[in-house]
């Protein structure tokens, strides 16, 4: 007996007869099995060469549709030197979101790594579609006298018997690590984004804060020159110098904001070095003109969101695995259940197992009610996710239009209400009915005004982001155009303010 | 001076019909005259009943009244008014017949006198003739002497006018809100015999205060101290006709306060005596000579004086703030601050701010944008220059060549020739030494 722990030990004729093996012997047997000659031939005009692209092509597909922007592998030098010179070209400029995402899915390691899952996942599945390599052994035994020689031609039985399941399985592999795979540069666009978001607010507050800061700077001078002259006593000075060291402080903790936001977006560009030295917009994009509708926000999260998509993936293998399994339900003696593995706090396990029966006892009802059990639990669970998506897709709809009532609000109604307070105090100034602190105080309150503003427009990119999160990662569809005064993409505004 | 009087006014002009009143209920009622002018109406020469010399109600007017067998009748109507307090500002003020203070009611002693009031206010009120003998029934104390006149009602108070002298008249029913918002007028009781001490002019004012929040319209009723407008007649300088006199002409003034402090009036180039007090006349010999009385809380003042000085006199009240117009009182001083490079790091963020205060308050004439229906500070301009005053100010003309009975505003004063301070263009030697240091001055540690 060879060691084989599989049960496909052949006499070395009949290994010899596996024909469309190339032996090395040139033993060509006349009376190979048709079966499995049909079922190789089979396999081998199936899919067992490795791609041009590597499974990348729906990944750069969907990435280009969702945001707007090429992914790029770098599978090889040449195109990773072409990155590197396109993404110093793109740090010249200001960075606006839209640049911002496309280093991301150029640039960042991060996701370069989880592309190379691709080329992981199709080597398994080339592996997968082509018949294991004929196996050959020799085996000489003494004793008693007598030596006997064995030679064994072997192939892995099994393994070609199980090929087309295999080759199925690994296909539906692959396209869920290429869903997968999409899924991760959604999200890492996510990130990129809402970094962003937080980068630039936080600089335009240290721009306010800066300007403010000045304010009270100016009125503890003045404060100084008040108690110089006689004027103040050193209580009212000295509450002057107060709201200036307290600004100072304020200016202090945005500044170290700014900091710690710029990093973060940095790193979710993959950036480091002399790249850290790019420039941020000065402002945020300005809020869309009209109050978006998005009324095909259900649709779209239904149709792009990867729950779903994966959740009617695995409705569809049920349903096919279903049919197979009336079609065999005598006859078959394979079994092959894909197995998921999960575990909360640990990474999920995916792969397959395929075993034999022979059917002595149960001639297969079980296993179709099984199927049939299976199917509608996907059927349930697909139902589910998808109510769990609209109602997702609701909510981040909901709050991105909240959030645009708001900063819309504060854009139309408070700050013109905040400036029209500060041009009566200057009138009131004007007739010495007020004085310059009362004029320095409302800078002060003017500052808290159009950092609310600056926090309100903020919470709504912050909440756009997310609702493109729960729509699959596209921009959100549906908006008419008589209800977008914005003539173009709204980002686009970021780059030169 | 921006605004003239305008003394041409005839009474057909000024009085007008009684239209807002209802026909049909006021049938019987004399007509509720009204008044939207803000000028001074010319003196009303009494039509009927005993003959007097009538006083000139300063930016105000008379009340025409109906004799009605013997009695004379007139008709008050309290109501929200719109009164310019001076050209730029108006105020919401309560008032009676279109204006606030009211009409001056003028009568002579024993007359008998029938006054019909109508409340078009929103809250019930009463009127108090202060000063008055009269049956207690009549004296308007709401609660006390009577019901209070429910808003669309109309009351009729009777008495006699008996004794001569200054009054007011005001309501005593919620009067913290209704004096707040103007609700006065004058009274005037003149002497049964005409030869008892008469004056060629007879000028008449009430003393009131406002607190109208720079921008808004409407008094803060609530107000005690911190009081913004200071107004004669509700009128603030410039908007205060000047007081004329021929040149020697006998001239009164009746001055009675109902603000919630007194007002030091002062009088320049002429001393004055004070010949009246809300008790009556006062005999000569214990009449005071004053360039400046003290009107106090609900008094009245009668002063009299030759005006023999010609010029344009300034008369106003010797408060200081109150010869201004809205100032804040919490601005701090900025005398002697330099903000030069301060303004500029202020300017970056307030891009219209201009430093302003350093050597003093005074703008120089600038005008600078206010707040809406705001009077600036300091105005008016004479023919020197800025007079840097508001509030209780006004000007006393006194010329030789102006006509007996007329109103009319001459004009500025035409100084004669070498009678106005001009700057000194002599050598500094010549000056006076009063800064040389005496010899002895050292040791007392005087520095030079």
């Amino acid at each position: 007996m060879t060691n084989t722990l599989f049960p496909a030990r052949m006499s070395p004729r009949q290994t010899a007869a596996a024909p469309p093996f190339a032996s090395p012997h040139g033993q060509a047997g006349r009376r190979a099995p048709l079966a499995i000659a049909a079922l190789a031939a089979l396999v081998l005009s199936g899919c067992a060469t490795f791609s041009d692209d590597g499974g990348f092509a729906p990944v750069a597909e969907a990435a280009q549709k969702r945001l707007g922007q090429p992914a790029v592998w770098a599978r090889d030098d040449a195109t990773a030197q072409a990155l590197a010179k396109e993404r110093d070209d793109l740090l010249t400029r200001p960075l606006d979101l839209d640049t911002a995402i496309r280093l991301t899915l150029l640039n960042h390691r991060g996701l370069q790594a989880t592309y190379a899952e691709l080329g992981i996942a199709e080597a398994s599945l080339v592996q997968a579609g082509r018949l294991p390599n004929p196996r050959f052994s020799f085996q000489r035994v003494q004793g008693g006298g007598d030596t006997g020689i064995e030679r064994t031609w072997g192939i892995d039985f099994v393994r070609v018997l199980t090929m087309p399941l295999a080759s199925r399985i690994e296909a539906r592999r692959f396209a869920q690590v290429q869903a997968q795979v999409t899924q991760a540069v959604v999200e890492q666009a996510t990130q990129t984004r809402r970094a962003w978001i937080e980068a630039v607010a936080a600089q335009q507050r240290v721009q306010i804060l800066e300007q403010t800061t000045l304010a009270t700077q100016a009125a503890s001078e003045l404060a100084d020159g008040m108690a110089r002259a006689g004027n103040f006593s050193a209580m009212r000075r000295t509450q002057e110098n107060l709201v200036y060291a307290d600004t100072a402080a304020r200016l202090a903790r945005a500044r170290e904001q700014a900091t710690s936001t710029r990093e973060q977006l940095a790193r979710q560009m993959g950036l480091w070095g002399q790249q850290l030295s790019f420039t941020l917009p000065a402002r945020l994009p300005d809020l869309p003109r009209k109050r978006p509708a998005w009324p095909g926000a259900e649709a779209q999260a239904i149709r792009e969101r990867a729950d779903v998509r994966a959740a009617r993936a695995a409705l569809d293998a049920t349903t096919s695995d279903l049919g197979l399994t009336r079609v065999t339900r005598f006859v078959n003696v394979l079994d092959a259940a894909y197995r998921n593995n999960s575990e909360t706090g640990r990474p999920s396990e995916h792969g397959y197992e395929i075993s034999l029966e022979i059917p002595l006892f149960d001639w297969g009802s079980t296993r179709v009610a099984g199927a049939e059990a299976r199917y509608r639990q996907s059927v349930d669970r697909l139902a589910d996710t998808a109510v769990a998506a609209r109602a997702d897709a609701r909510t981040r709809r909901a709050q991105t239009l909240a959030a645009w009532d708001i900063a819309e609000h504060y854009r139309t109604t408070i700050l013109p209400m905040r400036q029209r307070v500060s041009d009566e105090w200057l009138l009131r100034y004007n007739g010495m009915l007020a004085s310059v602190f009362d004029l320095l105080g409302d800078a002060r309150e003017q500052r808290d005004a159009v950092l609310g503003y600056i926090d309100a427009t903020a919470g709504y990119w912050l909440a756009d982001a997310a609702f493109r999160e729960s729509l699959g990662g596209g921009e959100p569809e549906g908006v008419e155009a008589s209800a977008t005064a914005a003539p173009t993409n709204p980002h686009q505004h970021g780059g030169g303010a | 001076m921006t605004s003239r009087r305008r003394f041409l006014r005839d009474a057909s002009l000024a009085v007008m019909g009684a239209a807002a009143v209802e026909r049909t209920s006021l049938a019987a009622l004399p007509d509720a005259a009204t008044r939207n002018d803000a000028s001074t109406a010319r003196p009303l020469a009494p039509p009927n009943g005993r003959p007097y010399r009538p006083v000139v109600t300063l930016n105000g007017w008379t009340l025409p009244w109906r004799m009605r067998n013997g009695v004379k009748e007139f008709h008050l109507v309290a109501e929200p008014v719109v009164r310019e307090i001076a050209p730029g500002m108006k105020a919401n003020l309560w008032g009676y017949n279109g204006q606030s203070p009211g009409p001056t009611i003028e009568v002579v002693e024993g007359d008998r006198v029938r006054l019909y009031v109508t409340n078009r206010l929103p809250e019930a009120t009463s009127v108090h003739w202060h000063g008055q003998r009269l049956p207690n029934g009549m004296d308007g104390v709401a609660g006390l002497n009577q019901r209070a006149i429910a808003p669309g009602r109309t009351y009729v108070y009777e008495f006699e006018a008996k004794r001569p002298g200054t009054f007011m008249y005001h309501p005593h029913a919620d009067e913290m809100m209704q004096m707040a918002m103007g609700l006065m007028g004058f009274w005037v009781t003149h002497p049964k015999d005409p030869s008892f001490m008469p004056v060629e002019r007879d000028y008449v004012f009430l003393i009131n205060a406002y607190a109208i929040d720079p921008g808004s319209r409407t008094p803060r009723v609530n107000e005690m101290t911190d009081f913004n407008l200071w107004t004669w007649n509700s009128r603030a300088f410039p908007g205060i006709d000047p007081l004329v006199a021929r040149q020697g002409e006998r001239v009164r003034i009746r001055i009675g306060n109902l603000t919630m402090t007194n007002h030091p009036i002062h009088l320049h180039g002429h001393e004055f005596k004070v010949t009246g007090t809300d008790g009556g006349w006062i005999p000569p010999a214990a009449q005071w000579p004053e360039v400046t009385t003290d009107v106090a809380v609900g008094q009245m003042r009668a002063i009299e004086f030759d005006a023999t000085e010609p010029g344009d006199w300034a008369f106003h009240c010797h408060k200081s703030h109150h010869t201004m117009n809205p100032m804040g009182h919490d601005v701090p001083t900025m005398l002697g601050v330099n903000q030069r490079e301060i303004a500029t790091k202020i300017a970056r963020i307030i891009p219209d701010y201009m430093a302003m205060g350093e050597t003093g308050a005074s703008m120089n004439g600038m005008e600078m944008p206010l707040p809406e229906n705001t009077l600036p500070m300091m105005t008016g301009t004479g023919p020197h220059g800025p007079i840097e005053m508001g509030g209780m100010f006004t000007t006393l003309k006194v010329r030789h060549d102006l006509p007996r009975d007329s109103y009319r505003d001459p004009g500025w004063y035409r100084a004669p020739r070498g009678t106005v301070a001009s700057p000194w263009q002599g050598s500094t030697s010549a000056l006076p030494s009063t800064h040389r240091q005496p010899a002895s001055a050292g040791k007392t540690g005087v520095k030079s």
